[in-house]
């Protein structure tokens, strides 16, 4: 029987693939890797093949597609649980797919079933370049002009996650110049298109998924790479960024939770003043925020990915997923890193790089302040 | 009205501490958080013009200065950009210590050298199972004949690495009073058994060498003890209102500096076709903080001024330290939100300033201990 009336609990399945996912994480992620992974700014390629070996990633594709065909709460399930071990590995492999659902919900039946099963069984990265300079999504400067045998794309892209590594981009296009919202989105191959995609340098977080700004010059495409329909391409974003906040959201929560796991942990050890910290009043209390925050975070997201997953998507659910997931992670990694003292801010004591990945969360794809004006939006009926 | 009375004097020199900064210091301080570590030759520069230990009288070298000089460069530092060339912390933090405390002897070998950027100092206190909790300190000081042996190990110290003289707290393992048991010892950095470990990564503060330091069997003189016997604990209590002071002039002065280059960017940046500052979101936001930030001020330049006339605002001080530290992050915070995703580029100040301002709610007595030490003042 299928549960559709409110209830909590994750299902037996649901549970295994989320210990499942812990454990791996436990046992793949080094710390001392991971410490190294940000210093040098580096996709953590080893631990993402093997996630890929194990079904980690792309686990809400279907059978056909290379995938075992479950819902976005499984994915947000293993997100969570990755991000939860280390925030920057965690982040890493859950955008090593990101922009996959824009195939899985928009593409052909060719574009599925050769993309998706590639990015699933760990053949290569893809990514989606949506940003430009100044935020606008609608319209977009980058353009693709249509002619008989397909498109012509020029224009340029900032903070495109993975730019270099990726097999394929997703490249959301301008098609019309009198209607702001007349775009198409189309797929290439960025290596074999000879799309250009430079580093954007050093980041206070987040390190470990390279964002680079790609230009696009006189890149050629055929008709068959395009996504979905033609102008359509806005309101397609508009959908997938709603799923795609939803596992952002998921690793906020990981991130909040791994932060408040390691100040429990480093509480219930440190001595001063002849006990141990967690005696204080200052120190339990704030950890008892902390779990408070988590959890009503992780409620949101849960709730996003569920109704998701059964056809009712929750728009309003997806705009505060990763807002109020990356404001959680943010607060519970300041007072996780504040419990720890001066070991806190060393790099060494494994928590101020969950304080940075969490600040970087909340800048990614849109700042936090861009899902408040839609919330506006959505609850008063009035755009401005 | 101006709660600090600024001389013309003060004005030339903010004005000429101002351009060597910009000349000697911000072209290379992106160099220098690379390295990790302050070349000892801007010390030395800093030394000859003038600007270490200004306090100190004119007998051991020094410009006899008050403290606003003080205040001034901790201001003026805050704009290069960088906290690595961490002058406040030797000229008003540490060696104080020094010249409050020490014999005259020690006073005429060392202040000399402090003074001309030859000696850089620092303060070695936190320990891995000390931090708060001072009165836990494991390092031992053990007199032997003329000398003191010290054994133990130290941690978080700034200027590890380019110490030449340490200002070292020791607990003598006879005493049982844990709070009589403290000293504080010079030790010179080249004394054997001394050794500067490693230098440690932190988040922020890339260019301020912070390191793990070493005692085994490491003689001292026993002359190299500052003051009585047995009275470090009072005096580390004695100039710990200095010390959270000058974090409060730090965290203000950087959240003013913050705010500034933020409010420049909000103006000359757009987002969706018009300036960042010209969305009420955004006004209203930076208004906020401003506000913040002048509260700040003003708290902060009635306590230098108090404290300029000696009384004791122990209270207000640890107030001000954790009000203000933690304000000045709440500042880098939301300007780094209003940066956007330009902001989490290291090329953009606001990074680097985001990063470095975490951690002075942990250092000089982190802000739960300044609620502590209030609460206790207050007969709470």
């Amino acid at each position: 029987m299928e549960i559709n009336q409110m209830d909590f609990s994750l299902t037996t399945e649901q549970r295994d693939i989320q210990k499942a996912a812990e454990e791996f994480a436990k046992g793949e992620f080094d710390p001392d890797a991971a410490l190294e992974y940000d210093e040098k700014q580096e996709f953590p390629s080893s631990i993402w093949k093997k996630a890929c070996e194990l079904g980690f990633v792309g686990i809400h594709f279907p059978e056909e597609y290379g995938g075992p065909g479950f819902g976005i709460l499984e994915n947000a399930l293993i997100t969570e649980a990755f991000c939860r071990q280390d925030s920057g590995i965690g982040m890493a492999l859950a955008l090593s797919d990101c922009g996959s659902e824009m195939i899985l919900r928009h593409g052909d039946e060719n574009q599925k079933r050769e993309v998706l099963s590639y990015i699933a069984q760990g053949e290569g990265l893809i990514t989606m370049a949506v940003l430009e300079e100044g935020y606008s999504l609608a319209p977009l400067s980058t353009t693709a002009k249509i002619n008989k045998e397909g498109y012509i794309i020029e224009g340029e892209k900032t903070f495109v996650t993975l730019g270099r590594l990726a097999t394929y981009m997703i490249v959301v296009c301008q098609t019309k110049s009198d209607d702001p919202h007349a775009q198409s989105v189309i797929l290439l191959e960025a290596k074999a298109d000879n799309v250009e995609a430079v580093s954007m340098g050093k980041r206070m977080g987040m390190r470990m998924v390279p964002m680079d700004r790609v230009s696009f010059n006189h890149i050629r495409a055929p008709k068959e790479n395009k996504i979905g329909l033609e102008h359509k391409g806005y309101w397609q974003l508009r959908e997938i960024l709603n799923e795609l906040r939803i596992d952002a959201g998921a690793m906020g929560v990981g991130i909040a939770q791994g932060g408040l796991d390691r100040a429990l942990g480093y509480a219930k050890k440190r001595e001063q003043f002849g006990k141990t910290i967690v005696n204080f009043d200052a120190i339990r209390n704030k950890l008892a925020d902390m779990y408070m925050d988590v959890e009503l975070a992780r409620l949101v997201i849960y709730k996003a990915a569920w109704t998701f997953d059964k056809g009712r998507p929750d728009y309003r659910c997806s705009l505060m997923a990763k807002s109020v997931a990356s404001r959680t992670a943010y607060k519970v990694t300041y007072d996780a890193l504040q419990i720890h003292g001066g070991l806190g801010y060393m790099t060494e004591g494994h928590i101020e790089h969950f304080f940075r990945d969490a600040k970087a969360l909340d800048l990614f794809l849109e700042p936090g302040n861009i899902q408040r004006r839609q919330l506006a939006e959505e609850i008063t009926g009035k755009r401005i | 009205m101006e709660i600090i009375k600024y001389t013309e004097e003060h004005k030339k020199f903010r004005e000429a501490l101002r351009n060597f900064l910009e000349k000697e210091v911000t072209p290379h301080v992106d160099e220098w958080e690379e390295a990790g570590i302050v070349p000892r030759s801007i010390w030395k520069k800093m030394g000859e013009q003038g600007f270490l230990c200004m306090n100190l009288p004119n007998e051991y070298g020094g410009a006899d200065a008050d403290f606003l000089c003080s205040v001034i460069l901790t201001e003026e530092l805050a704009k290069t950009h960088h906290t690595g060339l961490a002058a406040p912390l030797h000229s008003d933090i540490v060696v104080p210590y020094i010249s409050s405390f020490g014999s005259e002897e020690l006073k005429k070998r060392y202040l000399p050298g402090c003074i001309s950027g030859d000696i850089v100092t620092a303060l070695a206190m936190t320990e891995p199972n000390a931090g708060s909790d001072l009165a836990s300190m494991g390092t031992t000081a053990v007199e032997e004949g003329n000398n003191v042996v010290i054994n133990g190990q130290k941690t978080f110290i700034s200027n590890g690495i380019l110490c030449d003289l340490l200002v070292l707290a020791a607990r003598d393992p006879s005493e049982e009073n844990p709070y009589q048991a403290l000293d504080l010892y010079l030790v010179e950095a080249d004394t054997p058994g001394f050794e500067k470990a490693k230098r440690l990564s932190k988040m922020g503060w890339r260019s301020q060498d912070t390191a793990e330091l070493y005692f085994s069997d490491c003689k001292v003189p026993k002359e190299n003890r500052l003051g009585m016997k047995g009275g470090g604990f009072l005096m580390l209590m004695q100039n710990l209102q200095q010390e959270r002071l000058m974090c409060a002039i730090a965290a203000v002065a950087a959240a003013e500096c913050i705010m500034d280059r933020t409010i420049t960017y909000c103006k000359e940046e757009t987002e969706f076709g018009k300036p960042l500052s010209k969305s009420q979101e955004n006004q209203f936001k930076i208004v906020e903080m401003t506000t913040e930030v002048k509260l700040g001020r003003t708290f902060l330049d009635k306590l230098i001024v108090e404290h300029m006339e000696g009384k004791n605002i122990v209270v207000e001080v640890s107030m001000a330290k954790y009000w203000t530290t933690e304000m000045a992050m709440r500042v880098a915070d939301g300007c780094l939100a209003l940066h956007g995703g330009y902001g989490s580029l290291e090329e953009n100040p606001i990074a680097r300033a985001w990063r470095d301002a975490r951690v002075m709610s942990i250092f000089a007595g982190t802000n739960e201990i300044m609620k502590g030490i209030a609460a206790k003042f207050m007969g709470l």
